[in-house]
């Protein structure tokens, strides 16, 4: 479990990660959101101990990273898959990792093939795509088989079959039991891999829930509406008689948001307006997510949900 | 903790061994330093054997091209990390800075000993093997363990400096230029003399000498005593940065 607590970080002056207080639990993908330079890679630094934060504090199962013996076998993580040497091969470079935390040397060869480098594990990570080191980043990560996986924007460079792999591998992994802290700025992916959002923007916590829960507090509910007569329809919803917030989208459809859809096959009925669609749309979590920091342009924190 | 460090150890001895463009570095110092005094001592010895009255400028002359390598070998030994930036992945896998940089100054310290060793040994058989006269005088031994020491101490101050200004490109500008141009040109140039003799490589190489040298003004243990006080200020220094912040 990785617990933040507190964190900030300033760089002269300038506050980049502001006072973040949240926990990766075990069992469950976290989704670690916010726009560029929202302070996440900056946290994810300051919890593996390469920045010192201004204040607050970082821990792994109650420690500080620092002072874990044989890190990797606490914590896997990945934070820039072009932080190399290409002049070492796929097996040199996680042949040293194993050394320095006293792995046994066949978890190289494991962790190549179960990431799909077997072939390449004796080529130069110079000849490597970014994918090839995405999957090798993630090799090293898993080297010590931890309990803990913190992993920066890993889907960057891959391709959509490489995207399937990280996304069932990540959930994979926490339904093992393990604590996975995954960052992205791309909302659509995060939304089909965690369970858990920890939202951040300038540096500041703007939501910590669960990712359907984040989604019903942000985004709206909208019910989309034909008739077989649109006359009919317009009369009914356009008019401000029933109190309804709706809106003509295209073709004759309309859009009712802040209503039941009981309620309004309940007035169509009374009216004589034949529906032939009525359907429940719930925003995405990228509508969710800009509809909140539309809400706080000021990116105020908002109270945990 | 015995085995943290130790492990610490054998992950930079399997850095050193997975990486071509870093091994190749100390073999190339070594073949310099023995080969070059024997193919000069070759070419020169059978004509003219009293070039100089100090056979061990003969003896060590290969040294002054096998040290060029050395350097680069102990620059290239943490440079290259600050270059690509993997010295994250290093440090998230060592989290101890002192315990990480301490690694890598015994392994930068054992190769330049080992290299210092062979290229000394080398040096001494080549030159000896044609030029008659060079295995004599009491100043051998001091000569062969100062030749030892000082390519040991060479390693491990230029991985100290490097460290400290944290970057390889940086390094490279500053050792390669001072220590081997600008040092040896400028020990020529006589009000400046009396400073450049305390340089780390001046002072250091005065212990390879059999031959005393009244204007040095000090003694030849002494030299290398000087160059030693360079190389742990500039591991110090190394362990500063290294401890503020190695990657910002």
């Amino acid at each position: 479990m990785i617990e933040v607590q507190g964190l900030t970080k300033e760089y002269d002056g300038r506050r980049v990660v502001d006072e973040l207080t949240f926990e990766v639990r075990p069992g469950v993908v976290t989704g670690f959101l916010g726009p560029n330079g929202a302070g996440k890679s900056t946290t994810m630094r300051l919890v593996l101990g390469l920045d010192r934060p201004t204040a607050g504090r970082a821990l792994i199962d109650g420690r500080p990273y620092t002072e874990l013996a044989d890190p990797l076998r606490r914590v896997g993580a990945l934070l820039d898959a072009q932080a190399l040497h290409g002049g070492r091969t796929a097996r040199g470079h996680l042949r040293w990792l194993a050394a320095s935390n006293g792995l046994p040397e066949r978890r190289v060869g494991e962790v190549l093939a179960q990431v799909g480098l077997a072939d390449a594990a004796g080529r130069r990570i110079r000849s490597f795509s970014l994918g090839m080191r995405q999957r090798l980043g993630v090799a090293a990560a898993l080297l010590g088989d931890p309990p803990v996986l913190m992993l920066d924007e890993p889907v960057n460079g891959l391709d959509p079959e490489g995207i399937r792999w990280i996304r069932t591998l990540l959930r994979d992994l926490a339904a093992e039991g393990r604590a996975v802290l995954v960052s992205s700025h791309l909302m659509t992916e995060m939304a089909l891999t965690a369970d858990h959002l920890v939202v951040i923007g300038r540096g500041r916590l703007l939501a910590d829930a669960a990712t359907s829960d984040f989604i019903d507090r942000h985004g709206r509910t909208r019910i989309r509406v034909r008739a077989v007569d649109p006359t009919k329809l317009a009369a009914l919803l356009g008019g401000t008689g029933h109190d309804l917030d709706a809106t003509e989208v295209d073709g004759g459809a309309w859009e009712v948001s802040g209503a039941e859809p009981e309620r309004i096959a309940a007035l169509a009925a009374a009216d004589g307006v034949v529906l032939y669609e009525i359907a429940v749309q719930q925003d995405s979590l990228e509508e969710a997510f800009m509809r909140m920091t539309a809400d706080s342009v000021e990116y105020r924190a908002e109270a945990a949900l | 903790m015995r085995s943290a460090a130790f492990g610490a150890f054998r992950a930079e001895r399997v850095k050193l061994s997975t990486l071509r463009s870093l091994w190749v570095t100390p073999l190339l110092a070594l073949m310099l330093t023995a080969g070059v005094t024997t193919a000069v001592g070759a070419a020169l010895g059978g004509r003219d054997r009293n070039i100089t009255d100090d056979p061990s400028i003969g003896v060590f002359y290969g040294l002054n091209f096998g040290q060029a390598a050395l350097a680069c070998f102990g620059i290239l030994l943490i440079g290259q990390e600050f270059n690509t930036r993997m010295i994250d992945v290093s440090l998230t896998a060592v989290p101890r800075r002192g315990r990480l940089y301490g690694a890598k100054l015994a392994l930068g310290g054992l190769v330049g000993l080992v290299v210092g060793a062979a290229g000394t040994a080398g040096a001494f058989a080549g030159y000896a093997a044609i030029v008659p006269g060079a295995w004599d005088g009491p100043p051998l031994v001091r000569s062969a363990v100062a030749g030892v020491l000082y390519q040991a101490l060479l390693v491990v101050f230029c991985l100290g400096v490097t460290t400290a200004l944290g970057n390889l490109t940086a390094a490279m500008g500053l050792l390669v230029p001072t220590v081997f141009l600008l040092s040896p040109l400028l020990s020529g140039v006589p009000g400046i003399r009396r400073v450049v003799r305390f340089l780390p490589d001046r002072a250091g190489q005065y212990a390879l000498r059999y031959v005393d040298d009244p204007q040095v003004g000090y003694g030849h243990w002494t030299g290398l005593l000087i160059m030693a006080l360079w190389t742990a200020l500039a591991a110090y220094g190394g362990l500063r940065a290294m401890r503020r912040s190695p990657t910002k």
